[in-house]
């Protein structure tokens, strides 16, 4: 038999305040119903920790409310209910796994030692050093029973699975068999464990067999006694190799193993019917809580040093799976259930219940008259409660489980469980928000203007609004929240709060805080009765809010209820910007490859429009964990895999990835997104397994650059390829952005200035693509490129640069396409005059020159088929003043090269030609200089004419 | 110490010695959005909030004393990697690599820049102790200062000047005595020099 070695991870804190001499505590772990959950707690250590199975790197969430070590922990059957006792004499239940403190369930004079629910979760036992083991009812707390007769503590509690009985054991080794109907003692065995005295890290324990017919006891020779169900005979016992009395044991889900371990620190696993131990392991510290995984065949163990670790493939792989052939205890016999009606759900249920309670609810008891009663009352109240929760719990989780997932290290795992688990959809969650964490301060709202933290205190937060540039940003004071806002959104102008609704008292509160008005207290909040706020956004001069009833919700800054819409689906999230609103809502239910099914919708609040909607693209098996808009107004979202996409009205409105964490990312950093710019990603970086930031200290931003996911070419330029797609993309914006704000009759001048640049940015691109293109041989490639160049002085370049690389053949296509290229515009040219001379004679009937360079400005009137009239005038202006030094200086410049060149005569008369018809005289010529532009808009930056004109040159020459 | 103190050995006051170090450059993060800064020597900017970003230590200073920034101690002050060179300085006779104007830097962000340092009185009293016991290490290899081939790596500003003028004017005395007849005369010039140049008027700096 080999030995393995299994590495343990702390999870609580060993210390000798309140543990045993040793400095030993006494450390519980269970597992959810789905083994989603791991939770651990310590008799050392005020905290219960609710740590992430699927991913063990998070941190896990840690539950502050008892104030001294946890004793004893209890899941209720359908994992929805979670119960602690602990030295402090308090037993307090909680949601699970969100881990909500629920209530006080009940008080002892004395330290609580343990605790067990019944098979449907109605009823709670709890006993410890007091005399007297409680039965509660834990919907609604109250005391069912209390079975007194153990003499000293009581250690182990276990209802039988079947209903009818309850163990118990207690310090001096004394087994007692209740039974729940009457609550009387059926056997007493004394002195059958063994006796641990004072030792409270040390406890006796007990277990029923997952079928109910033997309970399993440590035994006195350091071996397992099992008793039968009804007689309470030994039946048989497992011996075998502990040299030191058992601590703990555990059956297998099925029953077919149990884990024992010894005080001697070691973990024997055994195959009960073959009474025999099949494997074994040392640690270093006695183990002192064992839990087997519901699915699959992994036992979790925790130490009495607060270590834990999970014990993967316990049972040999030859052998049957600790999983296989669960008893249905419900259904092979209708054991006594305390409460009977179908369907219900005791205790408070959340999502995760409704999977495993189809066993319970079917079952058709014997009707017990005593607890009917009770047990009709209870209903409804446990239904209002299935209510509430429905409502609360995927809240509560959404932002925790966002980040969560983009630890890589899980994802195998998580693929493994992906597949036995049903696949969720996303949860709401706000962008820029980070989980909660006791006792830290967290982020409600990140964004690239400001902060808003907040720290949960006992019934109240603190939340602060913090401004990046200090300079600007009005100084705001820090609030006391009493709702517990839980969503926040911010922009320049104020922040707007949002809290889900908890139970009755507390609604689901909106409440919008503008930083500085001229109105005293011009703060406002809403309530939403039976609706609940999902995800808040702001803009400029509007709120919106989307409730659970997938009610967009939008009201002006002063308060104004001004539209409420329906929208298509639950909301995922939203993020405002300016004018514009941006939803993201579930299209439907996932797909079952657990592919989330999202849509999204722009919003132009001022205008009432929906500029666009579409699918909002994923990664495969990924969620969406971002969403905003780029600084120059782009949306964008970021998912669980570290893709950014950006989109555009390219190709009628799509979706570009332009930024892959797994290209650029180092193995141990996660990012966080902010928000981006045109070329930059502005993030957190986190270092793994951390996946989102802290408060304290001051998170900084990293920026990244933006690069489209390439394949690997054969170029070995992916730097130069990127930088062109990029530039691509950016001039496409401000090419439209040039559009739209001509046809508002807006100035374009720095847009025009901008495009230029960019434009001249993107030819010396090309030109270097050229030339690696070039290089690497790559000839065809290098003529598309040049193709692309827009300016002429870069093609030119271009030719130069084939010449210099001594390729003539390339450098003699470079020059077709040249001078095809301005015979185009030549003609182009000269068809745009064409059509001026016309209007001008049909507008001006005795059509003189000097007349016809006016018209411009009096055409907007007439003529339609010119898109941009406005813009022509300007650059008639401009023409007009600059054009004869330009034309000059260019004509200068030009005409020496060409007439170098060869074709140079032909290009000229060609041009000459067509020119010739166009018009007589010089003047004209001059006008149709502005016609052309407008009808070129798109390509129109303002420098760019200096170069188109040269082609009107010839065609003075020749005039003259 | 004793070089330290005593004005007259060493060719800079320690007060010019910090001033050059000004010009290093450190990692800031500014809290306001701010427009490139044009300085002679250098251009440096823009600055937008929460973004790091490279500046001399002077700018860095001017920043944080107006609470425009937070500095980010450079990597080697970190408590790790004081203790380590510590531990090398303590252990060889060789002088372990730190940037050339340590002192004067640590001596103003731990001024200056309290706030920004995590753990400041653990970097104090290292850089303190580090401090020690080079300067000691200089003294006594000044014990047995030379003609012959001398190597001092990694020195640092503050301790070069220390023995600058010293070990100048040591060599030429062995020089001297090694080529008597051949430079009668240039111990009257070049010997006066470093004096000299200590007898200028000082320009007493600005304290920080």
């Amino acid at each position: 038999m080999k030995i393995r070695t299994l590495k343990l991870q702390e999870a609580h804190k060993p210390s000798s305040a309140y543990g045993a001499a040793n400095g030993s505590s006494f450390c519980s772990i269970l597992w959810d119903q789905q083994a989603r959950h791991l939770v651990t707690a310590s008799s050392s250590d005020s905290g219960i920790s609710i740590h992430d199975a699927l991913l063990p790197s998070t941190t896990p969430k840690i539950l502050r409310h008892h104030r001294d070590g946890v004793t004893a922990l209890a899941l209720s059957p359908n994992s929805t209910c979670l119960a602690s006792g602990s030295i402090d004499n308090s037993v307090k239940l909680y949601k699970f796994p969100g881990g909500d403190f629920e209530t006080n369930i009940t008080r002892f004079t004395l330290p609580i030692r343990a605790l067990a629910f019944n098979q449907s979760g109605s009823m709670l036992a709890a006993a410890g050093d007091d005399d007297g083991i409680k039965l509660i009812n834990t919907v609604d707390g109250s005391i069912a029973r209390v079975l007194k007769g153990h003499k000293g503590s009581v250690t182990g509690l276990a209802f039988d699975p079947m209903g009818e009985y309850l163990a118990s054991i207690d310090s001096m080794g004394t087994v007692l068999f209740w039974e729940l109907q009457s609550g009387t003692i059926l056997h007493t065995l004394k002195g059958v464990a063994p006796n641990t005295g004072l030792d409270t890290s040390l406890v006796n324990i007990l277990s029923w067999s997952p079928d109910g017919e033997m309970l399993a006891v440590p035994g006195l020779r350091n071996d397992v006694v099992m008793y039968d169900r009804d007689t309470a005979e030994k039946v048989f016992t497992l011996r075998g190799d502990h040299l030191l009395p058992l601590c703990f044991l555990s059956w297998s889900p099925n029953g077919k193993y149990m884990a024992t371990s010894g005080l001697d620190r070691q973990v024997l696993i055994w195959d009960v019917l073959k009474k025999q131990d099949i494997d074994r392991q040392k640690f270093e510290d006695r183990i002192c809580c064992m839990a087997w995984k519901p699915v699959g065949n992994t036992l979790a163990v925790v130490d009495v040093s607060g270590k834990y670790g999970l014990w993967e493939s316990v049972v040999p792989s030859s052998m049957k799976s600790p999983t296989e052939d669960i008893p249905q205890s419900s259904k092979k016999t209708n054991g006594l259930m305390l409460f009977e009606e179908e369907g219900q759900e005791p205790c408070s249920s959340g999502s995760l219940g409704d999977l495993g309670e189809d066993s319970i609810g079917e079952s058709g008891p014997p009707s017990r008259k005593r607890i009917r009663k009770r047990s009709e009352f209870d209903e409804d109240r446990s239904t209002e409660n299935t209510i509430d929760d429905y409502g609360l719990l995927p809240q509560r989780m959404a932002p925790k489980r966002a980040r969560e997932q983009l630890d890589k290290g899980a994802n195998e795992e998580l693929r493994s469980t992906a597949i036995s688990v049903r696949s969720k959809m996303q949860e709401a969650f706000q962008p820029g928000v980070t989980p909660v964490q006791p006792g830290k301060r967290r982020f409600l709202c990140y964004n690239m203007l400001g902060t808003i933290t907040t720290m949960e205190y006992d019934g109240y937060s603190h939340i602060e609004i913090d401004f990046h540039d200090t300079s600007r940003g009005p100084r705001v004071p820090a609030m006391t929240d009493h709702f517990g806002f839980t969503m926040a959104c911010l922009n320049e102008n104020g922040s707007v709060f949002a809290n889900p609704c908890k139970g009755d008292k507390n609604m689901s509160t909106l409440m919008y805080r503008p930083f500085s008005s001229w109105a005293n207290n011009s703060e406002w909040s809403m309530r939403f009765e039976g609706e609940e706020v999902k995800v808040v956004a702001l803009g400029v001069h509007w709120v919106a809010a989307i409730t659970s009833l997938n009610y967009l919700r939008i009201f002006t800054d002063g308060g104004l209820q001004k539209h409420i819409l329906s929208l298509d689906g639950p909301a995922v999230t939203a993020s405002g910007s300016k004018n514009q609103l941006a939803v993201v809502t579930h299209a439907s239910n996932c797909l079952p490859s657990n592919d989330q099914v999202l849509e999204f919708h722009v919003f132009d609040i001022r205008n009432g429009t929906r500029p666009s909607r579409g699918r909002l693209p994923l990664s495969p098996g990924s969620h969406l964990i971002w969403f905003g808009f780029s600084e120059e107004g782009l949306l964008s979202s970021y998912d669980s895999k570290g893709v950014l996409r950006v989109y555009t009205s390219q190709y009628g409105g799509s979706w570009l990835p332009l930024f892959s964490a797994n290209k650029t990312k180092k193995s141990d950093e996660n990012y966080w997104v902010v928000g981006l710019n045109a070329s930059k990603l502005f993030c957190i970086v986190c270092k793994s397994p951390e996946v989102f930031p802290q408060v304290m200290p001051k998170p900084i931003l990293t920026l990244l650059d933006l690069s489209s996911p390439l394949a690997s070419s054969d170029l070995g330029a992916d730097v130069l390829e990127n930088e062109f797609i990029l530039n691509n993309l950016h001039l496409f914006q401000i090419q439209k952005r040039i559009e739209e704000s001509s046809s508002d009759g807006r100035d374009t001048t720095d847009l025009d200035d901008e495009a230029f640049s960019t434009e001249a940015a993107q030819d010396r691109c090309i030109l270097r693509l050229i030339a690696s293109c070039c290089n690497s041989d790559k000839l065809v490639r290098a003529t598309e490129l040049v193709k692309l160049l827009t300016l002429e002085k870069s093609m030119k370049g271009a030719i130069k640069l084939v010449t210099a690389l001594k390729l003539p053949n390339l450098a003699d296509r470079f020059n077709n396409i040249l001078e095809e290229r301005m015979l185009n515009e030549t003609k182009d040219m000269s068809e745009a005059a064409g059509v001026a001379v016309n209007q001008g004679s049909g507008l001006g009937r005795n059509g003189t020159s000097s007349e016809v360079s006016s018209e411009p400005s009096c055409i907007p009137s007439s003529s339609t088929t010119l898109s941009a009239p406005h813009f022509v005038k300007k650059v008639v202006n401009r023409g007009e003043q600059k054009g004869r030094s330009d034309h000059n200086q260019t004509a200068r410049e030009v005409q020496p090269e060409a007439a170098t060149r060869g074709r140079s005569t032909e290009l000229r008369t060609t041009a000459a030609a067509a020119a010739a018809t166009a018009a007589g005289n010089e003047e004209s010529s001059r006008t149709s200089n502005p016609f052309f532009k407008s009808s070129s808009t798109h390509e129109g930056p303002a420098k760019e004419s200096t170069c188109q004109r040269p082609p009107s040159n010839p065609f003075k020459k020749s005039v003259k | 110490m004793a070089g330290q103190s005593c004005s007259q050995l060493s060719l800079f006051t320690p007060d010019e010695v910090e001033f050059m170090a000004e010009d290093e450059l450190v990692e800031i993060v500014p809290n306001l959005r701010m427009d490139s800064l044009n300085f002679i020597c250098g251009d440096y900017g823009p600055f937008y909030p929460q973004i790091a970003i490279q500046v001399p230590l002077w700018l860095a200073l001017a920043l944080k004393k107006r609470g425009k920034c937070t500095i980010r101690p450079p990597q080697w002050m970190s408590i790790d990697n004081l203790t380590q060179v510590l531990e090398g300085e303590r252990e060889s006779h060789a002088f372990q690599s730190l940037p050339f104007h340590y002192v004067e830097i640590s001596r103003l962000l731990l001024d200056h820049a309290r706030d920004d340092i995590p753990e400041i009185y653990m970097v104090r009293s290292l850089v303190e102790d580090i401090r020690d016991v080079r300067f000691h290490k200089v003294e006594t290899n000044l014990e047995n200062f030379t003609a012959s081939a001398v190597t001092w790596k990694n020195m640092a500003a503050m301790e070069v000047n220390i023995i600058r003028a010293f070990s100048g004017r040591a060599l030429q005395a062995f020089y001297r005595h090694e080529n008597e007849q051949l430079i009668p005369d240039l111990d009257r010039t070049q010997d006066r020099q470093p004096q000299n140049l200590n007898d200028r008027p000082r320009r007493n700096l600005r304290p920080r």
